[in-house]
């Protein structure tokens, strides 16, 4: 089978893999109740999560054969690497599709260290020595952090009293939730965060995320940074709703801190002159931050930020991920280099990273602009202002960062232009405008979300 | 489960922290796992189902997975020993580690006191090696080391885990360990060597 053959069946597959998904999210938002099994619940927050992966999953495999043309060996070195890369691709994207409905922790977190696997082989398919780093100190650290969040799981399995693997679905820990133990309780609720933290990439145990996102092929860095922190974040907000009954609000306190510290760190890398991929990377480490605090708050105008703010970092993040592969394709010293006067080298690149280093930024009318101004209002009527003025603070920096480092790549200088295809220009450009008009469909949403039945599903499950 | 198998476990776990040949390291790792399925195939004695899952853990975790770490040893022959200095620094940090981390557990229903002392203490160790060892491998040791501190705590929940948490938590660790093989055999091909401190070239 030729590459181009194994290309066209990536492309049905995608289709196959992406409509099913995606009609299933799209169910779950509009019914009044969600759908159960013995093993899931689809509920509207679900419904939210998955859209997102289906998306993104989507957009990544059809951009995968542009990113993998002229791509050698790699890590895979068989005879088929292509075969090798799609199969990856597709284990990756069916455990992140899973994730968000399963109604369990235990299983939730199998299907989390899955992804570890199948994403670890993703980031080092290149082959490159970079790339080999990346992808061991992201398999070293993520599988330490998940073996401490799943000895947080048997303790709580073992505080609940055991039983069956029902035991540990959702609602199960949440009805156990008043009689245990409040100590063995929290220190579960410690482990099993702290786990899932290194996996989120919140600071400080966050030393993966830039190196495997900057050097991942980009459809595998959208995925990463688009579609798998925010869902392994879902799961662990639910444990934070579950065990709510049992340790008050000291999940609350833990999420602010990753927040904060997750803010505190990427700014200062956002002003820094770097390679368009590692920034999108710190801005993703900044994006997780947001999400912490607005899952911390607990207030119905925060969580409304964050379903806003999760789909819209989707869209811009995938963006300029996506833009980064013809850039690469035709100068591939752009992986170690700032990239420069790219509205004279390549105007397609240009407006795409315009349009995501815009939307990333919080440039109004960018829904993150709107979900940050929500997520903040949240902290404010929950009483927490000083978080809120700290993260204001931060926030602002991490704007002008970002504008600046989009002033510099966009329009900075003027230099030769790029040897490039017309073709990956068009789809470029297309993929450009769809994603814009996107973006402004969230914003369009954001004065009327925090009154849907989504977000007073979300807050009944805290209260 | 009387006090001795645990202090034994994590005695194994220090000697890994300062042994210098890998094999020796993967031996004593063989060793902790197979202490630990000798302890769980005597708790399912008297239950088939149960019998059958330790029985099966026991082959996974103390005689595939060593061989196939022993095996990424043979391929991966190093040029030079891989220098790694302060093995008594390493050891103190060790101790250091485990005696701070392991009184901070509360007591949270396991059925023998101070497993899940004992289990937070391997989870710890398996952390520090995976921070202080430089070969590939003796890193990839560390998940296993880990692992078999949440091993533990599971076979002191009264009742066990239940069967398929205990099926796919040993189908990841085989996943994550082959993937690890994986890098093993990839990295000393790219670098001449398994020693992660010639990775060091992604810095901001």
């Amino acid at each position: 089978m030729t590459d181009a053959a194994i290309d066209r069946v990536n492309r049905v597959a995608a289709f196959v893999v992406a409509v099913p998904a995606g009609a299933l999210a799209v169910t779950a938002m509009v019914r009044s109740e969600p759908l159960t099994g013995s093993w899931y619940v689809v509920d509207r927050a679900a419904g939210v999560f998955l859209l997102v992966v289906a998306v993104v999953g989507l957009l990544s495999a059809l951009a995968s054969p542009s990113s993998l043309a002229g791509s050698g060996r790699g890590f895979f070195g068989t005879r088929r690497p292509r075969v090798s890369y799609y199969v990856a691709l597709y284990l990756f994207w069916a455990t992140l599709l899973t994730i968000p409905v399963v109604d369990n922790l235990a299983v939730a977190w199998l299907l989390i260290e899955a992804t570890t696997a199948a994403s670890a082989l993703l980031v080092a398919s290149s082959g490159r020595r970079s790339a080999l780093e990346a992808g061991w100190k992201y398999l070293v650290l993520t599988t330490l952090g998940l073996a401490v969040a799943l000895l947080g799981i048997v303790a709580l399995y073992a505080t609940i009293g055991g039983g069956s693997l029902a035991s540990l679905d959702w609602a199960s820990i949440r009805a156990a939730g008043p009689g245990l133990d409040r100590d063995a309780a929290l220190f579960a609720l410690v482990l099993i965060l702290a786990g899932l933290a290194t996996k989120i990439g919140w600071a400080p145990v966050h030393n993966w995320l830039p190196d495997a996102h900057s050097e991942a092929p980009p459809p595998v860095s959208a995925l990463l940074s688009a579609a798998l922190l925010p869902t392994v974040m879902l799961v662990a907000w639910r444990v934070q709703l579950a065990l709510a009954p049992a340790t008050g609000g000291a999940a609350s306190g833990l999420f602010l801190a990753f927040g904060l510290a997750s803010l505190a760190i990427a700014v200062p890398f956002l002003w820094q002159a770097l390679p368009l991929k590692r920034l999108l990377a710190y801005s993703s480490l900044e994006h997780m931050g947001i999400l912490a605090l607005g899952m911390g708050f607990v207030h119905p105008l925060a969580t409304a930020g964050v379903v806003l703010h999760v789909a819209g970092h989707a869209l811009a993040k995938s963006l300029g991920f996506y833009a980064a592969i013809p850039v690469l394709r035709a100068e591939p010293s752009f992986s170690s280099q700032p990239a420069r006067g790219l509205a004279a080298r390549s105007p397609a690149a240009a407006a795409a990273v315009g349009v995501s280093l815009g939307s990333l930024s919080g440039l109004p009318p960018s829904p993150l602009f709107f979900s940050e101004l929500l997520i903040l209002l949240g902290g404010l009527a929950a009483g927490e202002p000083a978080v809120v003025i700290v993260a204001a603070v931060l926030l602002a920096l991490g704007f002008l960062g970002l504008v600046h480092a989009l002033i510099e790549g966009v329009v900075s200088d003027r230099e030769p232009r790029l040897r490039r295809s017309h073709r990956s220009e068009r789809r470029l450009g297309s993929l450009t405008i769809a994603v814009t008009v996107a973006l402004l469909a969230l914003s369009a949403t954001a004065y009327a979300l925090p009154d849907t039945e989504l977000v007073r599903d979300l807050m009944e499950a805290l209260a | 489960m009387s006090a001795a198998p645990m202090w034994a476990l994590i005695g194994l776990g220090f000697g890994i922290v300062v042994v210098r040949r890998r094999t020796t390291a993967i031996a004593l790792v063989a060793a902790q796992s197979l202490l630990l399925g000798a302890l769980a195939v005597a708790e399912a004695a008297d239950a088939r189902t149960g019998l059958a899952i330790a029985a099966g853990a026991l082959i996974a975790r103390a005689i595939v997975l060593p061989l196939l770490l022993l095996r990424v040893v043979r391929v991966t022959r190093e040029p030079r020993r891989v220098v790694e200095r302060h093995a008594l620094a390493r050891l103190v940090g060790a101790v250091l580690a485990v005696v701070v981390a392991a009184p901070l557990v509360p007591a949270f229903g396991l059925e023998r006191a101070g497993a899940g002392n004992a289990a937070f203490a391997l989870v710890v160790l398996g952390i520090v090696i995976a921070a202080v060892r430089g070969p590939v491998v003796l890193q990839a040791v560390g998940f296993l080391v880990a692992e078999n501190g949440v091993y533990l705590a599971g076979l002191a929940v009264a009742g066990g885990l239940p069967g398929a948490i205990e099926l796919g938590l040993l189908f990841d660790l085989l996943v994550v360990l082959a993937v690890a093989a994986a890098f093993g055999s990839k990295i000393h091909e790219e670098f001449g060597s398994g020693d992660t401190g010639l990775l060091r070239g992604l810095r901001d």
